[in-house]
């Protein structure tokens, strides 16, 4: 039972399962075809099947293997990254490309060690800003405005 | 071609492509040589930015960056010991323990001249090689672009680091990924769940950046932070001298023909020519004992094949559609962003453009010259720069170059998401480059398979009728065949 603990296991497991539910919803779909090769589903269909049979035999390779995976330095870390990118992601076109990327910065920087408050304040600050001032003012390719000012 | 030259030319010769060719070949140096960053995440990154420019200016800039990022690896590989590019790891062997000597201006010399020269033999190989191919590939309907696709492909996840299935598994995905949207023949919409953001398949771009670019900055981020690199004494690049030359020109040779047959097979990589190249150098060469310490034919051997792979990777990527690797496959997503259908119609239907292509790698490879031996200097400081300020600005300018493209928010979640699959992916060993290459050749092997069938009545034995699929479809298997022989042979030595 332990082995299916083990982060590469879960992950093959992850992408088996994808793989599978990608399968079961090409079933019972209804197109506008002739079957066969003009169906929609013809070329998934092989693809998905080769998905399901090549992470069935990967994760196979997964239980056998029991070399230990280094693990990541510090999760936390890594989870406050993954949590600041999708959230930029997500909030770029809302809130502006200056605020965000401010605050990314904010949360990058001391994440890769880098903690001086002058340095983090003057990057975050400077980065974006000139990506604003080129973009916005210099070459007028508009970046996403924030609600608050038509400036950034 | 030749007819096309003078257009080419008047193309390369504007304000707009001589400054594109500059700037591109600057940035590649810059780029290529800070540690980690490699060619395939420099030309992602710059990638977006193409999108304002004319279809040869866009080229030329990622053809630049891609050439120059090879060449800047090996000032990071002899100045601090860290290859900038995976391709300039077998440079570090001696370059570094030259450098070390006190001769570091010295080794990026003897790298410098290596590079150039076999950037540019491979550019002549480029010019002469694929025209010929592309002529030979016309004669390709459905069936034979469906083989020919197929061993691009078999190829590529054959060679893939690590495991074959995982290789596999990976293109599986990029191909699976490739067929969400509208229907190629029918036009109905798959796997769309009712996102209309997903009518139109995932953005290309918002995946190849995010798998590259965006999950390097969470490897880096799960690694133990590192210090900053110590410099040797560096006072600019010293040229070797001529008479240096003697007894190290076959050498030079022989590495730049390794280059460029490596480059030719799809999936095959910069990388392995250059420890190729290097393990060859070795064996012939009359210093073999000095090889490791500091020896100029190990550097010339490891810089002249790995530059050389570069013309020779670009043959089958313009003359016949397929990608020798992720960069190429990055080349091919520009074209088709620009409106250019990628395969072995390509030559024949954009003759001014290929011209121009062919003729500004040419021009490239001249500028590494001049530019190396001034950017060398420039580009040492910044070897010392924190890890931290690169990634912050990789994530803020990933963001901002997929904005560029659509001006599409969902793009930037399908990025985001995308860096944090390849990340778990990369840490199971899954390779991201067959996932690339899937998504950029899936629509056409599912279109010419389907017109295949369609028009064999739905029987694909009647594929193998054709000599050219059938000879294709033979190589393919044995593609797939052989790492599984050398894995069973390797595990018999090892009984």
């Amino acid at each position: 039972m332990g082995a299916f603990t083990r982060e590469p296991v879960l992950v093959q497991l992850g992408v088996l399962a994808i793989g599978c539910a990608l399968y079961l919803s090409t079933l019972g779909q209804t197109f506008s075809d002739v079957g066969s090769a003009h169906s929609p589903m013809f070329f998934p269909r092989i693809v998905l099947s080769l998905w399901i049979g090549l992470a069935g035999l990967a994760l196979v390779q997964s239980l056998r293997t029991t070399d230990g995976q280094s693990r990541p330095h510090s999760l936390l870390r890594l989870a406050i990254l993954v949590l600041a990118v999708v959230i930029y992601s997500n909030l770029i076109t809302t809130y502006g490309f200056f605020l965000c990327s401010v605050g990314l910065a904010l949360v990058v920087l001391p994440i890769f060690g880098i903690r001086h408050p002058a340095i983090v304040g003057v990057y975050a600050l400077a980065v974006p800003g000139s990506l604003v001032a080129l973009f916005n003012h210099g070459l007028g390719m508009p970046l996403p405005t924030s609600p608050f000012t038509y400036l950034f | 071609m030749l007819s096309h030259l003078p257009d080419a030319l008047a193309l390369l010769f504007s304000l707009e492509g001589i400054l594109v060719l500059i700037f591109g070949t600057i940035l590649g140096i810059v780029l290529g040589a800070m540690p980690g960053i490699g060619s395939t995440v420099a030309v992602a990154i710059v990638l977006p930015f193409t999108l304002t420019m004319g279809q040869s200016s866009a080229i030329l800039l990622l053809l630049a960056v891609y050439a120059g990022s090879v060449y800047g690896g090996s000032i990071s590989a002899i100045l601090i010991n860290t290859p900038g590019t995976p391709q300039s790891a077998a440079t570090c062997l001696d370059g570094y323990p030259m450098a070390q000597r006190g001769d570091a201006g010295l080794a990026l010399g003897w790298a410098t001249v290596a590079s150039v020269i076999g950037g540019l033999v491979s550019a002549v190989v480029l010019v002469f090689a694929a025209p010929y191919l592309a002529a030979f590939a016309l004669n390709f309907g459905p069936i034979e672009t469906f083989a020919l696709i197929l061993l691009g492909m078999t190829c590529i996840v054959s060679v893939s680091t690590g495991s074959v299935i995982k290789g596999l598994l990976a293109g599986m995905i990029g191909i699976f990924l490739s067929t969400v949207g509208g229907d190629p023949i029918i036009g109905e919409f798959r796997f769309t769940y009712d996102i209309w953001q997903l009518y139109s398949g995932f953005n290309l771009l918002a995946v190849v950046i995010g798998v590259f670019a965006l999950s390097e900055v969470f490897v880096r981020a799960s690694a133990k932070p590192t210090g900053v690199s110590e410099l040797v004494d560096f006072r600019g690049v010293i040229l070797p001298k001529l008479s240096a030359w003697r007894g190290r020109l076959r050498n030079l040779g022989k590495s730049v023909v390794i280059g460029n047959v490596i480059g030719v097979l799809p999936g095959t990589g910069a990388a392995t020519a250059a420890f190729i190249s290097y393990a060859e150098g070795r064996r012939s060469s009359p210093n073999k004992e000095a090889f490791g310490t500091g020896e100029p034919d190990g550097i010339v051997s490891s810089e002249a094949a790995n530059n050389a792979v570069t013309g020779g990777a670009l043959v089958p990527t313009m003359a016949l559609g397929i990608p020798g690797d992720a960069i190429t496959a990055v080349m091919l997503a520009t074209l088709t962003l620009h409106g250019i259908t990628p395969g072995p119609r390509l030559v024949e239907e954009n003759p001014t453009l290929i011209a121009a292509i062919f003729a500004g790698f040419f021009l490239i490879n001249l500028l590494l010259l001049p530019l190396g031996l001034l950017l060398s200097r420039v580009a040492a400081p910044i070897l010392r720069m924190r890890e931290g300020f690169m990634m912050t600005a990789i994530v803020i300018l990933c963001a901002l170059g997929i904005y560029f493209v659509r001006g599409n928010p969902f793009d930037l979640i399908v990025m985001g998401v995308a860096g944090v699959v390849g990340f778990l992916l990369r840490r199971q060993g899954i390779p991201m480059a067959p996932l690339v290459i899937g998504m950029v050749l899936g629509p056409t092997l599912e279109l010419t398979l389907r017109q295949g069938l369609i028009l064999k009545d739905g029987n694909f034995f009647a594929f193998f009728e054709s000599p050219i699929a059938l000879v294709l479809a033979i190589v393919s298997l044995v593609a797939l065949a052989l790492p599984l022989v050398r894995a069973v042979l390797a595990s018999r030595a090892a009984q």
